[in-house]
């Protein structure tokens, strides 16, 4: 640990006075998600439970955020929101970064007719506002959590394209890319080996920043109903039902709202000091 | 307007059509290639096998996909979007009928993006880490992180319940009647005939969902405004006009603004979309009767011909935001427009 | 009896605030200038050369944490203790600015002609536009640019380096200032451009009758150029001698280490030299002649 924190990205990273704590704060959520069913109070209530007696308590010592209309405890089940919105946005992200940034290094780095199909292609997805697409698709599928992690990936890939597209062809340009191919390497050694490299800081930015973004865009989906299904907690549907019981049972909606907030505020703060460390102006 | 911004208007123009096309067939793909068939859906669990033949025949579902989608294009041309299959109007009608409210409040909400963002953006700028800096720094950022369903309940509450100050649904208040149709836009309408209480009433109306889309993009855009005249000012240009005494204003105002929107427009443009998707949950928080309700009630309901014109009128929409922000930077930005552009 | 310096800066300090204290850049400097000489002020990164120039033209003084202290003369005003009006009365009109990247200095956004109109109006506010679009061709072609026209509508990078730097210099003398500030004119230059331009600006400004205080790492240039030159180390003057005299007779162990460092004819930048030599900090050598004048009694200190 001290040979980190006496090397210079560590100390750029801890100039931000912000860094650090949102550090702190985005591996408090992870440890929550990962260890969830042992860290919830009622690890039970994310289940289909119900508990007339305790149903819609104000926050106390036995359930802090309170309990909802079918009794269950908010606390634990915004923990377990997390987990849902961590897994989705592995997910997501495990599927639509390969595939887009593997498509945007090829188009970069090729040009030629794969260049313009490719960045046609991706031009198309992106003229569709992301959350309008993601939304018809879902609105066209089951509403499962499966379908909804097939639908944000799907509107998600275009945006690695692109980055990775803009990266590649600049990097394309660069000595070491030249000086590789007078040797002779092949091309996807090339890539490979020489560009992907290099594009690894940028886009591991961006997969931190957007793993707050698709806390957002999951939370907007299935509080539209378009996400999974009751009774399996998620943070946006929490706060639609919630909504329905303001301003009398506030805490239905702020907690699982706040959550959302804090959940998006942690990653973003901490994609931020990432980009301070990487340094990245293009 | 110069020629060379002419011709670059034009290709943009040409290229965002052609991905229009490419939205549409997307879009189509997808509403057809899904998992489910799209008749039963639409008439529900209860209706017969006859029912349901018939309407796949009405809908030509049992063709080829191309040929669907030739008849689609066929239709569309004739001004045809198909039948809603939960409204039982033809879509373009519905369309007709939503989409003026929506751009109501998708106007309002960039009018407040720009008019906010950018001068507050300014202004934290100016007074760099500072009390105010810090201020605006810390509202972008909660305007960023925040979903705008999050931000209409918010103001809902505030407004509805802690101090009634503004309407919280609909577009006008009971037993107020909506001006004459010219645009759809209520407020334009209503001041176009005079009728000053049914603007200022639906004025009113506008404001909470309009912050609510608003707030998220005044966050970015006051962010990156703040971000790059921070930046444009530590440029030497900027030192030299200060050198030879450039009245502060002037330079604040003109020398050194006009470089550093460059990076705000191209976010703008960004923002845009992001408005167009919140849209959605905003209008359904305050039912407001726009477009963005209208799919989302399509998507809801799986109304296949609803949800692919909405799409398109969406993206649509997206395409000519782009590219009038495109031009925006082109004009602003010699570089772009005089250096000769890589055809994309 | 000889007439007061133009510019006179006598027991300079300046000191910038930082997360560990005030850090004192320059440790009580003094150089002069008189109308229609060429002075330069000579040193390498960091010696403090450059923050004596932007005190000069008002831009360090403002800004928060800046502590300068001591005498700055110009013409009659005590430049640290006249506020940002008077400073704007003269930047621009009475003392100008040539900066080191020339495109750099010019904003990419705005056409040269708009920029140079920009400057016109400091002198003279009102000007037309039509007027200021005259007198800026007519710059331009004193500082021998043949399509003055063409190039007042282009923008920056469109023109070259050679050419922008032109501009620049033109700018500088548009509104007749007394004192000219050059920071390290034509280092972003190709060195054959960079004789060319430096020629044509000297005598520019010998025909306007300016001063020069020209900051420069750069002695084949200093050599050529300048009247007098003072020699800048960590934030003390170390030497002062006419130029002649420091060439043939450079007295100040640093001075005769950074001469000898150099090769003198291509003129580059100087390579970093051994730190912590400590003839480095041997008290300042003035040769003959070069003592500095006196302070003027009537203005307060």
């Amino acid at each position: 640990m001290s040979k980190l924190s006496r090397s210079p990205g560590w100390y750029k990273f801890r100039r931000n006075p912000l860094s650090v704590p949102s550090l702190v704060l985005v591996v408090l959520i992870i440890a929550l998600a990962v260890f969830a069913p042992v860290v919830a109070p009622y690890p039970e209530h994310a289940g289909a439970v119900v508990d007339f007696i305790n149903a819609s308590l104000p926050p106390s010592w036995a359930h802090p955020f309170g309990t909802d209309v079918a009794g269950r405890d908010i606390l634990s089940r915004i923990i377990f929101g997390y987990r849902i919105s961590l897994v989705l946005g592995v997910v997501v992200l495990g599927i639509a970064v390969p595939i887009g940034v593997t498509l945007g290094l090829v188009a970069g780095y090729f040009g030629g007719w794969v260049d313009y199909v490719v960045m046609r292609i991706t031009d198309i997805f992106l003229s569709v506002p992301p959350l309008v697409l993601a939304m018809a698709i879902m609105g066209l599928l089951e509403p499962t959590l499966l379908n909804g992690m097939m639908a944000v990936s799907a509107m998600w890939w275009p945006w690695y394209t692109r980055l990775a597209y803009n990266l590649a062809r600049s990097e394309s340009r660069e000595g070491y890319v030249l000086a590789a191919e007078v040797i002779g390497a092949s091309k996807a050694h090339i890539l490979a080996r020489e560009i992907l490299p290099n594009c690894v800081p940028a886009v591991f930015t961006k997969i931190t920043l957007d793993l707050g973004f698709v806390i957002l865009i999951a939370s907007s989906l299935s509080f539209l109903g378009l996400g999974v299904q009751p009774p399996t907690p998620d943070l946006g549907s929490m706060v639609a039902e919630g909504a329905q019981y303001l301003p009398d049972t506030w805490w239905m909606a702020v907690f699982p709202a706040l959550a959302i907030l804090v959940g998006v505020l942690g990653f973003n703060l901490l994609g931020d000091g990432l980009r301070d460390i990487l340094d990245q102006r293009q | 307007m110069s020629s060379s911004l002419l011709k670059a208007f034009a290709l943009r123009l040409w290229t965002s059509l052609l991905v229009l096309v490419g939205v549409s067939i997307l879009i189509f793909c997808i509403a057809r290639v899904i998992p489910g068939d799209p008749a039963r859906i639409a008439l529900g669990p209860d209706a017969s096998e006859d029912q349901v033949i018939q309407l796949r025949e009405r809908l030509h579902l049992n063709e080829p996909l191309p040929v669907q989608y030739l008849e689609f294009v066929r239709n569309f041309a004739a001004g045809d979007l198909g039948m809603s299959l939960y409204t039982r109007r033809p879509v373009t009608t519905d369309i007709g009928s939503f989409l003026p409210a929506t751009l109501e409040l998708v106007f309002l909400a960039g009018l407040l993006v720009a008019a906010i963002g950018i001068p507050v953006g300014v202004l934290a700028a100016r007074y760099r880490d500072r009390g105010i800096d810090h201020v605006v720094r810390l509202l972008a950022l909660l305007g960023v992180v925040t979903p705008s369903f999050v931000w209409a309940i918010l103001l809902m509450l505030i407004f509805a319940f802690f101090a009634e100050l503004l309407p919280v649904a609909g577009r006008l208040s009971e037993g107020v009647a909506p001006p004459p149709t010219i645009v759809g836009m209520y407020t334009i309408d209503a001041l176009i005939a005079g009728q000053w209480t049914t603007f200022l009433d639906a004025a009113r109306h506008m404001v909470l969902p309009g912050l609510a889309l608003a707030l998220s993009g005044i966050g970015q855009i006051a962010r990156m405004t703040r971000a790059s005249v921070a930046e444009t000012y530590a440029a030497p240009y900027i030192e030299m006009a200060q050198a030879y005494g450039f009245p502060e204003r002037r330079i604040a105002s003109r020398y050194a603004l006009r470089p550093a929107m460059i990076p705000t427009l191209t976010i703008l443009g960004l923002d845009f979309a992001n408005m167009l998707g919140a849209a959605f949950l905003v209008e359904q928080v305050f039912a407001w009767p726009g477009l963005a309700r209208y799919g989302v009630q399509a998507i809801l309901h799986k109304d296949l011909n609803a949800i692919v014109g909405v799409v398109l009128i969406v993206s649509a929409f997206f395409l000519i935001v782009n590219i009038l922000v495109d031009m925006a930077i082109a004009w602003l930005n010699p570089r772009i427009r005089l250096e000769p552009r890589r055809a994309m | 009896m000889i007439e007061s310096p133009l510019l006179q800066i006598r027991d300079l300090t300046l000191s910038f605030a930082s997360s560990h204290g005030p850090v004192e850049v320059l440790h009580g400097i003094s150089l002069h200038v008189r109308r229609g000489e060429k002075v330069a002020l000579v040193g390498e990164s960091g010696s403090g050369k450059s923050v004596t120039a932007r005190i000069v033209t008002g831009l360090l003084q403002s800004q928060r944490g800046t502590q300068a202290n001591g005498y700055v003369r110009y013409e009659d005003q005590d430049l640290l203790k006249i506020g940002e009006r008077a400073f704007r009365a003269l930047r621009g009109i009475r003392l100008s600015m040539v900066f080191q990247d020339p495109t750099s200095a010019l904003n990419p956004v705005f056409t040269i002609g708009d920029q140079f109109r920009e400057v016109l109006r400091r002198a003279s506010p009102d000007i037309s536009i039509p007027e200021a679009r005259r007198r800026a061709a007519d710059a331009l072609s004193h500082v021998l640019i043949h399509e003055p026209d063409r190039v007042l509508d282009s923008y920056p990078f469109q023109l070259s380096g050679g050419m922008n730097q032109r501009v620049l210099i033109a700018m500088a003398l548009a509104n007749r200032p007394a004192l000219l500030v050059a920071d390290e004119p034509g280092t972003a230059l190709d060195v054959t451009v960079q004789d060319r331009t430096l020629k044509l600006m000297t005598s520019l400004i010998e025909q306007a009758g300016a001063a020069v205080l020209f900051i420069s790492h750069n002695l084949g240039v200093v050599r050529e150029f300048a009247d007098r030159v003072y020699v800048i180390y960590r934030g003390r003057i170390v030497e002062h001698a006419r130029t002649a005299d420091l060439f043939a007779n450079p007295r100040h162990p640093y001075t005769r280490a950074l001469l000898s460092a150099v090769p003198k004819i291509t003129g580059e930048p100087l390579p970093p030299l051994p730190e912590d030599n400590a003839a480095f900090s041997a008290p300042p050598v003035i040769h003959d002649g070069c003592a500095e004048p006196p302070v003027r009694g009537d203005i307060p200190q």
